[in-house]
């Protein structure tokens, strides 16, 4: 069955599950090694989080990503997806135009790559262009200074698929057992919760609103069977580099899963998966890049809160809100659902919506930095901010993983392993 | 006054008991549904050197203004201080403290 992503275009799938002909495929291909990043962009066009994207840019898309927020035929697209090369990299392995190479990971086969254009960008325009400036102190402007100084454009066809390690394996799952998944469910309207933290109550009400938003019109429940969810969240926890103090990835999804684990949403409308992406911090522009891959993954919605994939000061609270309002509706393949901040109200004694709520002066902030203070002292949150459930499962994670802590330490960043690996073919 | 920039130390049942029967539980204050925190204030001069001291740490400049990610064991150890002193008014010495004995000062009791 084909299946429709981003842009309206079949779903991408580029990958050789059958050992054999990938062997067959990559005997004599010159070969190179993939860095970390390249290893995981090469997944994710392997199996079409990035459709309809088929490789890595080519000059002519990165142009148009740059100056036009789209593709170089025109459809929507926010951010280059590049593979860098030095000069002394192209001519140690021999790359050229019009060839073929074997990239490879941890020594063993990954992705045949399509070399079709070796060029340059200049990485100050394209810095500026994606983050609205020049400052090396962004961490995705500093991570596009840090390009190499070529980059390499074409297909890629992943012929040795990745091995996820526990505790993420039942997380990891492809574009096309996204959507299979969902079709078994019977869920007609999903709507994604993007994250890379540790979900407290403020959250859990953001993904709750969207939902209610998401399921608009229908029925409570599907009329033929009482009880059925016809509606889900699906939490898409984004597994990528990781900076000092960020909450490790293993606690990330073990703690959304457990929300569901725990009844705070019905085991039928609630699911937590993964994709591998390095956050850009690239805020408005990282917001529509994110309704991309949803898309890709089948969902039908997405939900954008406050200072959604910002960092520092560099974006307005609601910018992405305005960038994504001002995309006509037929580029942009999922509904956004834009909510506002949700909060503690010591009048109202609950958590509520700052939009809804008239005691401003009252309003309590779920401050990701002072939940982040609280685990670190190891003071169980009262309930009505922080389940105690997730509160045990991040304490957990932290033995387990985390060498202690709950949050990316020195020692986490030397020694933890990545998620995935790519054994030998 | 002169801006100060806190370390909020967080304060479970067992330590508010403690305060309280030290008759310091008017240190704390209340935050998000009733929890309760000690903001230990510093000058610009006591984060600089705090920041200098615990590497890990990091100045929220952009939301609480406030500094974060030090570790368990150094925020017990300035819990400790505040209850001996019977004050909020630490970092300073805190500092010179742990300046002066290293590594040492986290099995030393506060005099």
């Amino acid at each position: 069955m084909e299946m429709i992503g981003h842009g309206g275009k079949p779903l991408v799938e580029r990958v050789i599950a059958d050992k054999t002909e990938a062997k067959k495929k990559i005997a004599g291909l010159k070969t190179m090694p993939a860095s970390r990043q390249m290893a995981t962009e090469c997944i994710s066009i392997g199996y079409g989080f990035f459709s309809p994207l088929e490789g890595f840019m080519k000059r002519a898309d990165v142009d148009a990503v740059c100056k036009k927020m789209e593709l170089a035929d025109g459809t929507l697209w926010s951010i280059p997806i590049v593979f860098d090369i030095s000069d002394k990299e192209i001519a140690d392995y021999g790359v050229k135009e019009g060839e073929s190479i074997l990239l490879t990971y941890d020594d063993n086969p990954l992705a045949i790559f399509e070399v079709e254009e070796i060029f340059t960008y200049p990485k100050d325009e394209m810095a500026f262009d994606v983050y609205g400036t020049k400052e090396d102190k962004h961490p995705g402007v500093a991570r596009t200074y840090a390009y190499k100084d070529k980059f390499l454009g074409g297909k890629i066809t992943l012929v040795n698929e990745p091995k996820i390690r526990e505790p993420f394996t039942p997380y990891f799952l492809t574009p096309r057992q996204h959507r299979m998944k969902f079709k078994e469910l019977g869920w007609q309207r999903i709507v994604a919760h993007q994250t890379r933290n540790v979900p407290h109550s403020g959250h859990e009400w953001l993904m709750k609103h969207a939902y209610i938003a998401a399921h608009g019109e229908l029925p409570v429940e599907s009329m033929e069977v009482i009880g059925k969810a016809i509606s889900g969240v699906l939490v898409n926890c984004i597994v990528g580099e990781k900076r000092a103090g960020d909450y490790i990835d293993e606690a990330i999804v073990l703690t959304q899963d457990g929300l569901k684990k725990h009844g705070y949403f019905r085991e039928d409308i609630h699911m937590t998966t993964m994709t591998f992406w390095d956050m850009r911090y690239a805020g408005p522009k990282e917001a529509v890049h994110h309704s991309i891959i949803r898309a890709n993954l089948g969902l039908t919605h997405h939900m954008f809160g406050r200072d959604h994939a910002g960092v520092g000061t560099y974006y307005e609270s609601y910018e992405a809100h305005r960038l994504l309002m001002s995309i006509p509706r037929e580029k942009l393949f999922i509904t956004p659902i834009f909510v506002l901040e949700w909060v503690y109200c010591p009048h109202c004694g609950e958590v509520t919506c700052i939009g809804l709520c008239g005691h401003w002066n009252e309003h309590q902030k779920f401050s990701g930095t002072k939940i982040r203070s609280i685990l670190i002292d190891e003071v169980k949150p009262t309930r009505l901010i922080f389940r105690p459930e997730i509160f045990d499962i991040v304490m957990d994670a932290a033995k387990k993983y985390g060498f202690g802590s709950p949050f990316v330490t020195p020692e986490y960043l030397a020694k933890a392993k990545p998620a995935f690996s790519i054994e030998p073919l | 006054m002169a801006e100060t920039y806190p370390i909020n130390i967080w304060i479970n049942e067992e330590r508010f008991k403690e305060l309280q029967a030290a008759g310091l539980a008017d240190l704390l204050k209340e935050e998000l549904a009733g929890m309760k925190v000690l903001a230990v204030p510093c000058t610009a001069e006591e984060r600089d050197k705090v920041l200098k001291l615990f590497p890990m740490a990091k100045f929220d400049a952009a939301t609480t203004k406030s500094i974060e990610l030090l570790p368990k064991y150094v925020k017990d150890k300035i819990y400790e201080m505040v209850v001996k002193r019977k004050k909020l008014q630490v970092m300073s010495e805190f500092c010179q403290l742990f300046e002066k004995a290293g590594d040492a000062f986290w099995n030393q009791e506060i005099a």
